[in-house]
């Protein structure tokens, strides 16, 4: 028998906040990112990450994919929509797909004053496998990719360090499904 | 490569005009888009309307384009003529109504400078168009507005403006003719081309096996085309199904018929609205589960299996979902249904749906619609019933404001063909009715085209008077005067305390010397004697006439479901709250 709980669990909490990738292929023509945007701002919802590359040259298309938080139904109402934009190809949500692959790409400064943080420091990048981009005396540049969430990781253990100053550029999830 | 094939941007927006069959523009001319004016008189193909204010002329489009079915068409210059024609764009949006604007912009060196009377035309229309363009070299100019009309009037319609900076408009390039362009089909989004067969057949058993079968009808029907309604009534003549509209979907069946149950919703008869939250089966051909229609959500027809037919798949499933749909246009969906039942012999005579049909027919003894009319004041409900019976035997155009007149006109005068009700539904646009009965007599000079205003709305658009007068448009303004913004005066009644705040509208003109001034014609109606007299003098001038009929103040719209209340939960009278607990809850509904 499961035990009930002492506080009642607001229903809402469940509407809310599902993360969602979605993935769109557009014409690449100007006012296309604004359309989508649009989207999502006039119901009021946050883009947490967005990315905008053309993906074929020869037909003009580019690929945009937008990590967002909502509520399930809306997300998929804002699928439907983002379907009738005109220069929409396709908008798809990942999270529906049964196989879907996500990647993010990181860059990280990072200032340190003594040669334990260098250790540590090292010690991290050995273990999240990320590339050294440069190294000058107490400055150094790694790349690391993977998942939004393995990055997540990599930056709350640099976080463990202390005393060094961390600067850094993410390109936010992309993704594709198979 | 010579030049001589080679015309003016101006000119190539002539010629692509020509090429679409455009006949009639609505406009207002400015300083960036002489060059299209110019080019405008040097011509004989095309009517230009000069409008008082860009609003009127978005609207007179819009009027022209649901008479006529074809794309009403604007043109108006940058910076404030374009800000002015954001409400009716936006209002074209809501009530899926094809139109493509042409605006002027500042010359392309100069966008982004701040310059005179420049404004960021493609940003601020954006979210209000289905697409729009700015368009920044000349050789794209005729494709550009040949895939303008091809989106603005294929799968849900809607409008369509293209930015043209000046100095595009005196570049040169060669035009290209509407059957050289190849569209690219992605960019037009006009629903699946098949209709499921599944779809078809699962509709077919179901009608079979329902008890409590109904049609609920909207603007979609009207769009697909006339041959939309003429397969529907084979339909619903064949099942002897009840059949319900929404505000838009009016006239798409006739409204007299013994199998119409009027329109639904908020202010819907009090028959459809049960019939809605009683039935077993609900075909809904084209319209949207709009929340003036639905009433509360969570107790929308509880009971029903849902079939939607609607070529806007994002309509499918979003406020209600369903359990069958076609992503289809309604005409082929509709054939394609009406030939399944004929080539399999299926027969609904014996079906004939009589216990509900019994039911439905006690539920119209309740005569949600009965009003008393006294031998003095003149009852709005009346002033419509008598313009109906007085105007039915003509080919009658009728246009409305937005209000309690609106919704009467709605309930009151019965339609039946398409095309012939032109209200702003979705957007609710007061002002709208004048500049669209210009629109829609332009589109139909012989016929009799009547704007049913109230007095605050007409006050809205008022210089479009001289625009009929000018251009010898026999409109008819028939005003519901109650010097009162009706309907807001009736929610704060039911809702606010009968506090009626700011809903009095003083100092009115004198609506007869206003007519007279603007060289129409005003006639009056202060009583119940006058009425009958008035509006045949009003039917019988051929000018512009304004008619000012003076109805009873306080008379309130009903059938109502209050916000927040659900289908069965109507109001029939001011006499009969039954559900008073919902209204604190509906309060912050609109």
């Amino acid at each position: 028998m499961s035990s009930t709980s002492v506080y009642p669990t607001p229903i809402n909490a469940f509407k809310q906040s599902k993360r969602s990738v979605l993935s769109v292929i557009v014409d690449n023509e100007p006012g296309i990112l604004a359309r989508i945007v649009g989207l999502f701002s006039g119901r009021g919802y946050n883009i947490e990450a967005l990315n905008v590359t053309v993906v074929d040259v020869k037909k003009n298309l580019s690929r945009i994919t937008i990590e967002t938080l909502g509520e399930e139904k809306v997300i998929s109402q804002i699928i439907a929509q983002l379907e009738k934009l005109v220069p929409v190809h396709s908008a798809t949500n990942l999270a529906n797909l049964s196989e879907s692959y996500e990647a993010e790409i990181c860059l990280v400064k990072i200032e340190f004053e003594n040669e334990e943080q260098d250790q540590k420091i090292l010690n991290f990048a050995d273990i999240y496998r990320s590339r050294t981009v440069q190294k000058r005396q107490n400055i150094v540049v790694y790349e690391i990719s993977g998942t939004s969430e393995r990055i997540n990781k990599f930056l709350d253990d640099l976080d463990t360090i202390g005393g060094i100053k961390v600067e850094l550029v993410r390109s936010g999830p992309i993704g594709l499904g198979i | 490569m010579n030049n001589e094939n080679e015309i003016t941007g101006a000119d190539i927006l002539l010629k692509a005009l020509k090429d679409q069959e455009v006949d009639t523009i609505f406009g207002y001319p400015g300083g960036a888009v002489l060059p299209i004016y110019d080019a405008i008189f040097g011509q004989n193909f095309l009517k230009h309307v000069l409008v008082r204010q860009e609003a009127g002329a978005v609207h007179a489009a819009e009027g022209y384009a649901r008479s006529s079915g074809k794309v009403g068409v604007l043109l108006v210059t940058s910076g404030p003529g374009v800000t002015n024609v954001v409400t009716g764009l936006t209002d074209a949006l809501m009530d899926s109504i094809p139109i493509v604007c042409i605006s002027g912009q500042v010359p392309s060196h100069l966008i982004g400078t701040d310059a005179f009377q420049e404004c960021d035309t493609t940003g601020i229309t954006r979210p209000c168009t289905k697409h729009n363009y700015l368009v920044k070299d000349v050789s794209k100019l005729s494709e550009t507005i040949h895939e303008a009309f091809k989106i603005a009037s294929s799968g849900r319609p809607g409008p369509v403006l293209i930015d043209i900076p000046k100095d595009v408009q005196f570049a040169k390039s060669k035009y290209i003719s509407k059957k050289d362009i190849s569209f690219r089909e992605h960019r037009i989004k006009a629903g699946s081309k098949n209709v499921d067969k599944n779809f078809v057949e699962e509709l077919v058993n179901h009608i079979k096996k329902s008890e409590r079968p109904i049609f609920y009808v909207g603007g979609g029907c009207l769009n697909s085309g006339h041959q939309a309604s003429q397969e529907l009534i084979k339909l619903v003549n064949k099942t002897n199904i009840p059949i319900t509209t929404t505000l838009h979907g009016l006239g798409c069946f006739p409204g007299e018929d013994k199998t119409s149950l009027g329109m639904l919703g908020m202010h819907g008869n009090y028959e459809a609205n049960l019939a809605m939250n009683k039935c077993d089966l609900m075909i809904n051909v084209g319209a949207r589960f709009d929340d003036r229609v639905t009433g509360r959500l969570d107790a929308f027809s509880p009971e029903s299996i849902k079939f939607h037919i609607d070529i806007d798949q994002s309509s499918i499933n979003k406020n209600v979902k369903v359990n069958f749909h076609s992503n289809t246009d309604i005409t082929l969906t509709l054939k394609e249904i009406n030939s399944f039942i004929d080539s399999n012999n299926i027969d609904f005579g014996d079906k004939n749906y009589s216990n509900w049909w019994g039911q439905i027919n006690e539920w119209r003894k309740k005569e949600c619609l009965h009003y008393e009319q006294g031998d003095e004041v003149i009852k709005p409900q009346h002033a419509i019933s008598r313009l109906y019976e007085l105007t039915k035997q003509k080919d009658t155009f009728i246009t409305t404001e937005v209000g309690q007149h609106q919704m009467w006109a709605a309930q009151y005068y019965k339609f039946s063909k398409p095309n012939r009700w032109i209200t702003s539904g979705g957007l609710g646009t007061m002002g709208f009715g004048m500049p669209a009965a210009v629109g829609a007599q332009m589109a139909n000079p012989d016929s009799l085209v009547i704007d049913i205003a109230g007095e605050a709305s007409f006050l809205m658009n008022i210089q479009e008077i001289a625009t009929a007068v000018q251009y010898k448009l026999p409109i008819k303004i028939f005003i519901l005067n109650n010097e009162y913004m009706g309907m807001v005066r009736q929610w704060q009644e039911l809702l606010h305390g009968s506090r009626y705040s700011e809903s009095y509208v003083d100092a009115l003109p004198d609506f007869k010397k206003l007519a007279e001034s603007f060289n129409a014609v005003g006639v009056r109606a202060k009583n119940i004697s006058e009425l009958d007299d008035t509006i045949n003098e009003m039917i019988s001038i051929d000018r512009p006439v304004i008619a000012d009929i003076w109805v009873d103040k306080k008379e309130n719209c009903f059938p109502m479901i209050p916000s927040g209340a659900a289908h069965h939960e109507m109001l029939l009278s001011k006499y009969d709250k039954e559900n008073p607990e919902n209204q604190e809850k509906g309060k912050v509904l609109v």
